[in-house]
């Protein structure tokens, strides 16, 4: 929320201050500021100049050369404007002024061969207004050299203001010059409302029902008749521009200036316009259409509230009032609403119908239900001063039952248990006073206030322990140098997936994080997605079913920028929907954490010692049985391949442990690389950590190394083309005694030599015992059992032993 | 005998052009010059012939043997020089043989960072799932349904009753509800925001929520423990500031707030974290009494603490996973 200090100062006395120190002020009492703007800073180097003389361009038509005196010196200055002329007082930007909203910085030039010293500014270009229709040729008396703050009361500083949910209070010049006044311990000058009012009563005027009491606790109603509807006076118009409030007329413009100064909502109806001079609070008909001041058509439903007269709706409560009812140039009288509609109403109204105003926004966050009598006041007294108009006597109250003020009782020992420090019981008190929280009794142990209606958020004790620890400062909190551990186990979840992460990096993999919402095209690829109601975009309208997606789009994106030979992997969780997208507990939903792992190009550059080389499943297999070895897992792994293309994957890897499925990788399928723009291979590897943490190893043995030599026997045999290595490998074991400790296959040779499809394969085996050292006749017996289980299983020759 | 020195000779000759480094001379001398190669062999057959032929064939012997020594000693000459030169041509300003590096996305090492010193504060880590119910998200942590207060976070729903958790503090609610105090935890992971892409907004990042929940837990012991953390983790001489703020779920609240001087701007304050006292209607709502127990809570953002420590002014490269972003880390 914007808040002027020239405005801010009608309530405080804040002269002695600088704009940072208020700023400060401001922050450290919880009211963030989030920007300050500073005429001040931005009309430096801005000062009334005066045309002495005005020729034309000796080298361009459409420029004049003038001769302006700034109070000092008198420059020249080259202005391209229509309207520039001898004998005015201009605005003139000199050497080093900054024009706003710009990254212009006024320098001496030649224009055209020609001298300029300064520039001669439009009303635009200074972000007055957008008229940019020549200079701004200012009318009355000014002295040359003078600033321009100084000259045209540029000089207000607005602070914008974060003002929390919490903090109604706060969405008004009051509200925030009361925290600045409790802060800094000064006096706080509501505004005075004295009438003179009219002998005939409001009530004669007009009639107010509440048909829904509990959406609108109280309305109240005060007419002034009369008026005369015009422009608002300087000083107004300057207030609400202040802070970036459009004038429109002075009825419109004082109802805003209240809301902006005492922080209540109010609408102005014209009560001629009103049938039976009646207002009925009530909520709306379903279906019901109502257009709204801004002119655009709402369907109503039955929870909106809404303001009727006598036959029709005029106003959305609290919300937007309609065109039917609004003040035009020929309103002469007018009802001023001043009414409390409770937060719930409005912000459901609000919501649905997707209509913010200032009025909504502050009804939402709740509103005063004691200042509406005083706000539909001070609005009478200025719309009767500024349009001539006659105020009615006394309002039309309509409050069904009173809103009872809640009290609370605040013990001094709960503030130093909740703080860490104690506070003197006097001083607690004289902050509650000074933020109007008055103290109704108190006793040695604590103190009972009544809490204003303007402060809905205090209910309880240890809010008005915030309220004290706020305006003592946060700074007067201690902060303690020890505290207490307890000694019991600790537990860490995220331990694994660091260590995972570990083990990766050491496999020379890069860590990459990407988006988690995908659009559902790409998602539903990879499974029953989950989708948002409200996406922001419709490439996020589902959660990811697969880290795939993610991986290759950083893949695509990373090869236009010519980083082609990439090791990636990603840890993060998918979304699958177990029952159809319907979500209707955590039943429905799996979320897993996943582990994807990708590799393309070559495994390194081309170097001056060698090329790089391909990345090929192989590589991609030898990854996965690293990362399982790092994670202890790789005894009880088994592989399973799958030579059919399942629209993913080429071909495809299937990791399992202990028969369960944990992972499936292989080489992309052409048609996925090609829906990511990908023209080279890549290789994926998934594995599902969640599935994979049930064979967590929790401890690990130590494995008696060996104290007697092994003996290793090669031998080589041609078989089959066919035949799988795997399945060799097993055959080799499964013949022979636990003497044979480890098989490598270490030499695949092809050649047509050898016979038509077949190959050679070399095999190395490992034999040793814990226990004794091995005598050569045992291991030549074991090594001839597996050479001949071989050659009968896949009728292979030996080629050498 | 005429043949045999003919045969040596065209042997040697032919041996000799392969010869190109001091190790196959040495082979070449073995095989011919040595004690037993064939030119001593040939002298030891020379010495077993008749006079008269010893006569006929004894220059001839000898001048075969020194032209083979002769050839031989130039070769060792040359060879020798040019050995000296080989360590002038090894160019050790060649880049060595190199492994492809690794790396943790600077998010997780950051995260890790931040982990040990809460876990070096006697903080266990927990986590929670990042699709949760708006009854975790919201209603258990004080946010009343339609109360303004949940504009705070913009959300992404899935429904009525499930959503992207917006921020870790769930995951204090599933503890508080599973676990009896004394509670001492972090709980890092991601949330999501339904805010625009942009420098400044990502829709989703990294937080770590901490909570503490004790018979006698303050606010002073909440401000110390992060002091602690930020002088750790930006250095002792890092300036901060507590301002008071909103959140349902805490009360007091607070922000916190570094000064930050980007390189040639203007210094301004950045806000880290939010914490608080736990509200006592979250406490009461986990099955805690909150007259006897009070608690602290916070929560900050990964990404935040990664662009104030390394200067990172845009969030989306976080994001972009641009190799040339990676390797930096």
């Amino acid at each position: 929320m914007k808040i002027s200090l020239n405005w801010l100062k009608e309530y405080i006395e804040l002269n002695d201050l600088s704009v940072d120190e208020i700023e400060e002020k401001l922050t450290i009492a919880g009211l963030e500021v989030e920007e300050v703007i500073d005429q001040n800073k931005i009309f430096e180097n801005f000062v009334i100049g005066y045309v002495k003389e005005k020729h034309k361009h000796p080298n361009a038509d459409k420029l004049s050369l003038c001769i302006v005196d700034d109070g000092e010196n008198e420059l020249s200055v080259v202005c391209g404007a229509p309207n520039v002329d001898q004998g005015q007082n201009v605005v003139l930007a000199k050497v080093g002024a900054a024009i706003p909203g710009s990254d212009i910085i006024v320098k001496a030039v030649k224009l055209r061969g020609e001298k300029s010293e300064g520039m001669i500014c439009s009303e635009k270009e200074l972000g007055i207004s957008d008229n940019h229709e020549g200079i701004m040729v200012l009318e009355g008396d000014f002295t040359p050299g003078q600033s321009l703050s100084d000259a045209l009361g540029l000089n207000d500083v607005v602070y914008d203001i974060d003002i929390t949910p919490n903090r109604p209070d706060a969405l008004s010049h009051v509200g925030v010059a009361r925290d600045l006044s409790a802060m800094l311990n000064r006096e706080l000058r509501k505004p005075v409302v004295e009438l003179e009012e009219d002998e005939i009563e409001s009530k004669k005027y007009a009639q107010v029902i509440i048909e829904n009491a509990e959406a609108c606790p109280r309305y109240v109603g005060k007419v002034v008749t009369g008026v005369t509807i015009a422009e608002s006076p300087g000083w107004l118009k300057k207030r609400l521009t202040s802070i970036g409030l459009r004038p429109i007329n002075n009825v419109v413009d004082v109802t805003n200036f209240i809301q902006q100064e005492l922080g209540q909502p109010l609408h102005a109806f014209d009560l001629d316009q009103l049938a039976k001079s009646k207002i009925v609070v009530k909520s709306a008909q379903s279906g019901e259409k109502f257009v709204t001041l801004d002119s655009k058509e709402h369907e109503m439903s039955e929870d909106n509230l809404m303001i009727c007269d006598g036959e029709k709706a005029v106003a959305i409560a609290g919300v937007m009032g309609g065109e039917n009812s609004e003040v035009t140039v020929d309103t002469k009288n007018i009802l001023i609403e001043s009414a409390f509609f409770t937060s719930a109403s409005v912000r459901k109204t609000s919501k649905k119908l997707g209509l913010s105003t200032d009025s909504s926004y502050r009804f939402e966050r709740g509103t005063n239900p004691d200042n509406v009598v005083l706000a539909a006041r001070r609005a009478a007294q200025l719309i009767a001063e500024l349009g001539n108009g006659k105020i009615a006597k006394g309002e039309i109250d309509a409050y069904p039952e009173e809103l009872k003020k809640l009290k609370v009782k605040l013990r001094y020992s709960r503030i130093e248990r909740i703080l860490g420090y104690f506070i003197a019981p006097d001083k607690v008190q004289s902050i509650l006073n000074s933020l109007e929280i008055p103290v109704v009794g108190s006793d040695d142990e604590s103190v009972t206030c009544e809490i204003p209606k303007f402060r809905p958020d205090i209910e309880r004790e240890v809010d008005l322990i915030e309220e004290v620890a706020r305006i003592n400062g946060y700074d007067k909190i201690p902060s303690v140098d020890r505290v207490n551990i307890t000694l019991d186990p600790k537990i860490d979840q995220t331990q694994k997936g660091e260590n995972i992460r570990y083990a990766l990096k050491e496999l020379g993999f890069r860590e990459i994080i990407t988006n988690s919402l995908l659009n559902n095209e790409v998602a539903k690829k990879f499974g029953k997605p989950i989708s948002s109601l409200n996406p922001q975009t419709i490439e996020m309208t589902n959660t990811r079913t697969s880290l795939i997606p993610g991986m290759l789009t950083t893949i695509s994106k990373n090869i236009k920028v010519r980083e082609v030979n990439l090791n990636y992997f990603e840890v993060g969780n998918t979304f699958i929907s177990n029952n159809e997208g319907e979500i209707n507990s955590f039943d429905d939903i799996t979320e897993h954490e996943n582990l994807l792992l990708a590799i393309t190009g070559k495994q390194r550059d081309d170097e001056w010692y060698g090329k790089g080389r391909a990345y090929g499943i192989y590589d991609l297999k030898g990854l996965v049985q690293d990362f399982m070895t790092k994670i202890q897992l790789d005894k009880e792994t088994r592989y399973q391949y799958n030579r059919q293309n399942n629209s993913i994957y080429e071909q495809s890897i299937e990791l399992f442990v202990q028969d369960v499925q944990v992972g499936i990788g292989g080489e992309l399928s052409r048609e996925v690389l090609n829906y990511f723009d990908i023209s080279q291979k890549v290789f994926l590897f998934n594995i599902d950590l969640d599935v994979l943490r049930q064979f967590e190893k929790k401890e690990r043995k130590f494995n008696d190394l060996l104290k007697f030599p092994k003996v290793v026997r090669d031998f080589s045999c041609v078989l089959d083309k066919k035949v799988k290595s795997e399945k060799v490998i097993s055959v080799i074991k499964k013949s022979t005694s636990k003497l044979l400790k480890s098989v490598k296959l270490f030499d695949i040779f092809e050649s047509d030599s050898l016979g038509k499809a077949k190959k050679s394969l070399a095999f190395q085996l490992e034999f040793f015992d814990e226990t004794r050292t091995l005598t050569d006749e045992e291991v030549s017996k074991e090594f001839w059992k597996a050479i001949e289980s071989v050659k009968k299983e896949f009728n292979a020759q030996l080629r050498g032993a | 005998m005429k043949e045999k020195i003919q045969e040596i000779k065209k042997d040697f000759d032919d041996n000799l052009k392969s010869v190109s480094d001091l190790k196959a001379l040495e082979e070449l001398r073995l095989k011919f010059l040595s004690r037993k190669g064939q030119v001593t062999q040939l002298f030891d057959a020379f010495k077993a012939l008749p006079t008269e032929e010893k006569k006929l064939y004894g220059k001839e012997v000898n001048v075969f043997r020194n032209t083979l020594q002769t050839k031989y000693d130039k070769l060792k000459a040359d060879l020798e020089a040019a050995k000296v030169d080989e360590k002038d041509v090894i160019d050790l300003t060649l880049p060595g043989r190199r492994k492809e590096l690794g790396s943790l996305h600077i998010l997780s090492q950051t995260l890790y960072e931040i982990k040990e010193i809460f876990k070096s504060l006697g903080f266990s880590v927990y986590i929670g799932p990042e699709m949760e119910s708006d009854h975790n998200n919201f209603e258990m942590l004080n946010f009343p349904a339609d109360h303004p207060a949940r504009d705070m976070q913009d959300t992404f729903f899935i429904n009525d009753d499930f959503l992207l958790r917006t921020h870790t503090s769930p995951v204090q609610v599933r503890l508080m509800e599973t676990s009896k105090p004394p509670l001492r935890a972090i709980m890092p992971g991601k949330v999501y925001r339904n805010e625009a892409i942009s420098a400044k907004s990502y829709c989703l990042f990294h937080q770590v929520e901490g909570l503490y929940v004790d018979t006698n837990v303050t606010f002073a012991e909440l401000k110390g423990t992060l002091i602690a953390f930020a002088k750790q983790y930006f250095g002792e001489d890092v300036k901060y500031r507590f301002r008071p703020s909103f959140f349902p779920f805490t009360e007091p609240s607070a922000e916190v707030d570094l000064w930050w001087e980007p390189k040639g701007k203007e210094g301004r304050w950045m806000e880290i974290l939010g914490c608080g006292m736990v509200d006592p209607n979250v406490l009461e709502n986990c099955g805690i009494d909150s007259e006897q127990y009070t608690g602290y809570a916070f929560g900050m953002g990964v990404e935040r603490i990664a662009m104030r420590k390394y200067g990172i002014d845009d969030i989306r490269v976080f994001f972009d996973n641009d190799k040339r972003f990676l390797t930096q880390f």
